[in-house]
């Protein structure tokens, strides 16, 4: 028997061990595919983001982003219903394009499929073309398949990104500057990442960035597509730059990324990295930019590094030998396995939420110090992880907020991080990446424990 | 009611022997209802003569739902009454859904009511049972008999496996049954024997042997069934045996699929492979 709590949205897992039960996913640990590319889109200045599908598909993606990032998050749809799954859906994108094209006045259009137009095999690359004959004014559209029974939102962002590079990019100068494909991470991590690069002296084509368009400041009047992002010019000249940074290892053997792209049609390098999360991937990070900008690394950020490491020995005794959970997407999970293992923190359980290609190849080559023991889950839901976990005794979870009912069952601490945070403020705030992002997860990380040493001790410490 | 749906390979002549036999079942003085399942809505013409019908999936577009059942519903021979699914153009949308779509609606707009005093309902499908949509018809108790046309040539047999697979998968949770082989001649050799001996390994019979008389097609060019047009041909007492057969058939099995082997080595039997 299936508890329906355990197939409704974020409910607490059911106590009833479930594990024999292999059909159904209960509790996802991912979402839709084009989630992440909307999300993409919405990192383009002046993108709108459109769906091509039913109605709901919107309103689930725009609901959930919005509980995140706290901003608005406009999301169009073609609007599917009866007749346009039985006679496909041209009619309805014509009249929709033409639309968004008039009230919004977009300067591209992010257009993503659905289930449901997938499965009726709706002609893509002809509608649009169709779009283009037949609407004036209307912006550079680009379209990127995302069936959500294939892949996860990941896979929609990393497409979208592609799809972006290979449907925009044309022959350029070139300029010097890098292009920076930074991967799912939160507005704070894009920020710090470009203040990165520009304490470099580099000048950076990042993409996608709505770290305004998703977390910018109060406005005195609506403004319908929030200011920010990469310009669609830049994007078309990603050509030009001298290489292209590609955090994430899940795209580390992908040829057809945008990276991969960008290398084998106009001869700019690809350099692939882990996603900066800990000591020894920023290092690597940083030391990329020390070598393209060719220039040495800045003292204060040798600085911040020294006064992280700092903070790893004054708090050792507090978290060395803890058990960890890591769960959520790919790229994260792996940036974070690593920083774990730094801190001499043991990761017990790492799971990728989607169904990543050779994800524990990619693990224990990005982490070859963790443990051999450690479980490893590719494709797993909350169901699976819960059943793991009871057995393993974690100290804490870290990951994003759909794991609380889980930490809740466990009476353990869940460490926030990645997507979606829908139970803090600040979610979309929180920084992982770079030393300074470090800092911020150790200490999250260590004054977790250490309140929750106050909490189970029956005397009350003032003093730890 | 008996709620009848016609299957076979593509171009096999099922609109044409279902109309024909419809036609023999309305002149006996049953109340029939030709739904066709097929996007090209061609099932109904000889029927009416030829009158360009709005398809339910049209009515629909065109109209919303607000659709009524004098839109999509026409009057033809013998008071028979014709209703085409339709769908979209080839290479767009689904088909399979339009299926759904329009059976839904008939049976909203109360095409099957007690009041309308149908005897027979037939569904003419396209082809094989390609999607879910197609096996509409089978499901969920909507049609409750199958007859199968075929003729003596292999690929037409193997539609009628495949077809065959299909009934026992929805037999097994619903009430659909076989009742039997349509042989639509091709003048193979030996082609009844073969039939008949294809039909009984099935578990089934070969309910009426059709022989291939030019007249069909005569008619066909004059937009009639053999029975409108002619009825004194000896293709109509054809037609006229087969409603007879239909409506005495007791026999409704669950079919019993062949191996491919055991597909072929009729075949060899019967001499086609030498």
């Amino acid at each position: 028997m299936i508890d329906e709590a355990d197939l409704l949205g974020d409910g607490p897992p059911a106590s009833p061990d479930l594990s024999h039960c292999t059909a159904a996913t209960r509790n996802a640990c991912k979402l839709c595919t084009p989630l992440g590319a909307c999300l993409v889109f919405r990192g383009v200045r002046g993108a709108l983001p459109f769906l091509h599908g039913s109605q709901g598909c919107s309103t689930y993606i725009r609901r959930y982003l919005i509980s995140h990032f706290r901003e608005p998050m406009d999301i169009a749809a073609s609007n599917f219903s009866e007749d346009t799954a039985v006679f496909g859906g041209e009619k309805n994108l014509l009249a929709g394009m033409a639309n968004v094209t008039r009230q919004y006045q977009p300067e591209m259009i992010g257009l993503a499929t659905t289930c449901l137009s997938e499965t009726i095999g709706e002609d893509m690359p002809a509608l649009v073309q169709k779009c283009q004959q037949n609407i004036a004014d209307l912006p550079p559209v680009v379209h990127v398949s995302t069936a959500s029974y294939r892949g996860s939102h990941m896979d929609g962002f990393h497409d979208a990104v592609t799809a972006l590079v290979s449907q925009l990019v044309t022959d350029a100068l070139p300029h010097g500057a890098v292009n920076l494909l930074p991967g799912m991470v939160s507005t704070a991590d894009l920020r710090h990442l470009r203040e990165l690069a520009e304490r470099f002296g580099l000048n950076v084509t990042m993409l996608p960035d709505y770290s305004d368009t998703l977390d910018g400041s109060t406005w005195a009047d609506y403004e319908a597509l929030p200011s920010g992002g990469t310009p669609v010019a830049a994007i078309r000249t990603m050509s030009g730059a001298q290489a292209t940074l590609e955090l994430g290892d899940s795209l580390r053997g992908n040829t057809k990324s945008a990276a991969s792209l960008l290398e084998t049609r106009f001869g700019v390098e690809k350099i692939s990295l882990t996603l900066p999360v800990g000591i020894q991937a920023t290092d690597e990070f940083i030391a990329e930019l020390s070598r393209l900008s060719g220039r040495d690394i800045p003292a204060d950020i040798t600085a911040e590094r020294g006064r992280l490491i700092d903070s790893m020995v004054d708090a050792h005794k507090i978290v060395f030998g803890k058990r960890a959970v890591v769960f959520g997407e790919a790229d994260l999970v792996i940036g974070l396995t690593a920083f774990l293992c730094e801190i001499g923190v043991q990761p017990v359980l790492c799971v990728c939420g989607g169904k990543t290609n050779h994800f524990d190849v990619l693990l224990r080559s990005a982490v070859p110090e963790l443990p051999g023991d450690t479980l490893i889950r590719n494709g797993a839901d909350f169901a699976d992880i819960t059943h793991e976990a009871r057995q393993l005794t974690p100290d804490l979870l870290i990951g994003n907020s759909k794991g609380y009912g889980l930490a809740r069952e466990l009476d353990i601490p869940l460490i926030r991080t990645g997507f979606p945070i829908h139970d803090r403020i600040g979610g979309q705030r929180v920084l992982h990446l770079g030393y300074r992002g470090a800092q911020a997860l150790f200490d999250d990380l260590a004054n977790t424990l250490l309140a929750r040493k106050q909490q189970t001790s029956t005397i009350g410490y003032s003093y730890l | 009611m008996r709620k009848i749906a016609i299957y076979g390979k593509g171009g096999i002549g099922k609109s044409t022997t279902t109309q024909n036999t419809v036609a023999g079942l309305a002149e006996m003085g049953r109340k029939v209802m030709v739904v066709g399942c097929d996007p090209k809505a061609d099932s109904t013409r000889l029927l009416l003569g030829g009158l360009a019908q709005r398809s339910v999936l049209d009515t629909l577009r065109e109209e919303g739902e607000d659709v009524e059942l004098g839109d999509i519903r026409s009057e033809g021979f013998c008071s028979s009454l014709c209703v085409e699914s339709g769908g979209p153009e080839p290479g767009v949308g689904c088909a399979g859904r339009g299926i759904i779509t329009s059976i839904n609606m008939l049976e909203q707009l109360g095409a099957y009511d007690d009041a309308v005093g149908l005897d027979y309902v037939f569904y003419d499908v396209l082809g094989d049972v390609v999607c879910g949509g197609f096996a509409m018809p089978i499901r969920e108790g909507k049609a409750e008999e199958i007859y199968i046309v075929c003729s003596g040539e292999m690929m037409a047999m193997y539609a009628a496996n495949n077809i065959c697979k299909g009934i026992v998968k929805f037999a097994k949770t619903g009430v659909v049954r076989l009742g039997g082989l349509i042989c639509n001649s091709r003048n193979v050799d030996r082609e009844r024997d073969l039939i008949e001996n294809f039909a009984e390994r099935l578990g089934t019979q070969m309910i009426h042997f059709v022989p291939r008389d030019n007249d069909v097609q005569r008619a066909e060019i004059n937009r009639k069934t053999v029975i409108e047009w002619n009825p004194e041909a000896p293709q109509a007492s054809e037609y006229r045996t087969l409603a007879l057969a239909i409506e005495a058939n007791k026999k409704l099995v669950i079919p019993k699929p062949l191996e491919i082997e055991e597909l072929e080595s009729i075949l060899m039997e019967f001499g086609l492979f030498n």
